[in-house]
């Protein structure tokens, strides 16, 4: 374990040098990601001015769902998605061969190589909306409430880290895994809806319980407002270990598939 | 005249197979855009719960709306021609059209007509798939005036698009990754080019602002005009207008962006 996190803090210098060393991108790449944050929150606040409530959430209990989405989804760009793409690259060029030869669990090796500061510095801005909307619903949690919620958030992460191993892990067979991306974003608009307004059989089945995009927002958010829900968030930490399970199979099932290529 | 005209016909010919090439991207994505739509009615559908109607508008004319603009976004919308062109710049491709009578905006804008000529009619196959579920949404106005309205409003828009995405490819003539300030842009685009939601529903201040802009001429302007959300012919007047203004304005900052950028490169490779 600590010769784990002895690797990962060195990537994590390696990626917070190399962020120094080109600062005007960091910038740019920070205020991107800030400039769709705001266009949510804008959205859903043009929203509000023509309804009363989205499937019977009010304003606030709205952007404190798209703030937890936001922090969730910063997360995972943060620590996660630049190596998962880059993996994907990496099968159809050959340059995973790379990641074989190093000393470690290949999967956490190819991973968790770049960190994208840029994401994790606008985590503190979403944290902050999060903060405002509970404040601004004159919430007060307990440090338990904040504890569970924090820990749902990393149930949420380990949700979408695996769905976006195991997509990107089709490039073992395919070769080529793109446009993923872009459909992930996509998948994402799910996240920022309450589970309420998933009303069809077919939405609610496919988004909200067998890929819990829906889920894995709306269970740390209402937790902050409505409380506790043991069976939502037992399904939430139990969707996080089958689907990191089914991602760690996926991969190594594809890993014995790579025969590297040709320079 | 013709001759110079047969020119640029044979490029729309070689950039219409190329594309045909990439035929089943365009199909995968639209039918990946069919779950964007699905966020967007289920959005739109828990907000619109009780009152029936947002902004003055019923239901199903939103949904209209955003189906409308998914159709828009295959005919006229700019994928990558920014990416293709600060490419074609960086790998000094743009070399050859430098010693060629070829006038570069006209040879990329035919290739991108090409483009979206390929992309929009592919994007009709989920559509119709997708036409038993949608249908119940649809609510377009009776009369084809709508339609015809706002084709040359289309025409323009596709220009404004182009030309936004020629002005971040020219960029590179001046930084070697543009890809930040086009996903900045894309950001602002959306939001003030009426893809989050219908601009009418901002409020007044920021509607009169937004009108100003080119943004609005991007894709809710056509759209609008399409789903029946602007009907008075003097407003429609109005909006040709500016939405010409911004297509000469538009078009002489790609050109100064050419001219000065041509001054900085250094012609390497090609």
């Amino acid at each position: 374990m600590l010769h784990y996190a002895k690797i990962w803090l060195a990537s994590a210098r390696y990626s917070i040098t190399r962020t120094l060393m080109f600062r005007g991108d960091f910038f740019v790449w920070a205020l991107v990601e800030l400039f769709w944050m705001s266009v949510n929150l804008f959205t859903i606040s043009v929203i509000y001015d023509h309804t009363d409530g989205i499937a019977g959430w009010t304003k606030y209990q709205m952007i404190l769902l798209v703030g937890t989405s936001l922090l969730i989804q910063r997360f995972l760009m943060g620590f996660f998605w630049s190596s998962i793409f880059e993996m994907g690259r990496n099968i159809r060029s050959g340059n995973f061969d790379f990641f074989l030869a190093q000393p470690g669990n290949i999967m956490f090796m190819a991973t968790t190589r770049k960190l994208d500061p840029d994401s994790l510095v606008n985590s503190f801005i979403a944290a902050a909306v999060v903060v405002y909307a509970a404040r601004q619903l004159g919430l007060d949690p307990g440090a338990g409430q904040i504890a569970l919620y924090i820990f749902m958030v990393g149930c949420g992460v380990v949700i979408h880290y695996s769905v976006l191993v195991m997509s990107i892990s089709v490039a073992f067979w395919l070769t080529s895994a793109q446009g993923i991306e872009g459909t992930y974003f996509t998948l994402m608009e799910f996240s920022r809806l309450p589970r309420k307004a998933f009303a069809g059989l077919v939405t609610q089945g496919l988004f909200v319980w067998l890929l819990p995009v829906v889920v894995v927002t709306n269970t740390p958010a209402r937790l902050l407002f409505e409380g506790f829900d043991l069976g939502l968030a037992a399904w939430l930490f139990g969707a996080a270990v089958v689907w990191f399970a089914v991602a760690v199979f996926v991969f190594h099932r594809g890993l014995r598939r790579y025969a590297s290529a040709s320079s | 005249m013709f001759a110079a005209l047969a020119k640029y016909r044979q490029v729309f010919l070689i950039g219409l197979q190329s594309n045909i090439v990439y035929r089943w991207n365009f199909a995968v994505r639209g039918f990946f855009s069919l779950f964007h739509l699905a966020a967007v009615v289920i959005l739109w559908s828990a907000a619109a719960t009780g009152r029936g109607e947002i902004g003055g508008f019923s239901l199903n004319q939103t949904i209209t709306y955003f189906v409308t603009l998914l159709v828009l976004q295959f005919f006229i919308s700019a994928f990558n021609e920014d990416y293709q062109i600060s490419e074609e710049i960086r790998n000094g491709l743009i070399n050859q059209f430098l010693l060629k009578p070829i006038n570069y905006f006209a040879y990329r804008f035919s290739i991108f007509v090409a483009a979206r000529l390929v992309s929009g009619l592919l994007v009709i196959l989920p559509l119709v798939v997708a036409l038993p579920v949608i249908y119940q949404y649809l609510s377009y106005p009776s009369s084809v005036s709508g339609l015809l309205l706002g084709l040359p409003a289309m025409a323009m828009s596709a220009l404004i698009q182009f030309s936004i995405a020629y002005c971040f490819g020219m960029l590179t003539f001046w930084f070697l990754e543009i890809q930040g300030f086009v996903i900045l842009s894309m950001a602002i685009e959306t939001v003030l080019g009426g893809q989050m939601f219908p601009l009418d529903l901002l409020p007044a201040w920021a509607y009169s602002i937004a009108k100003c802009l080119p943004f609005y001429y991007q894709m809710y302007f056509p759209a609008a005009i399409f789903t029946g959300r602007i009907t008075e012919m003097s407003a429609i007047l109005q909006g040709y207008a500016i939405q010409a203004v911004w297509v000469v304005v538009l078009l002489l900052i790609n050109q100064a962006l050419w001219t000065r950028g041509l001054r900085r490169h250094t012609a390497v490779g090609g």
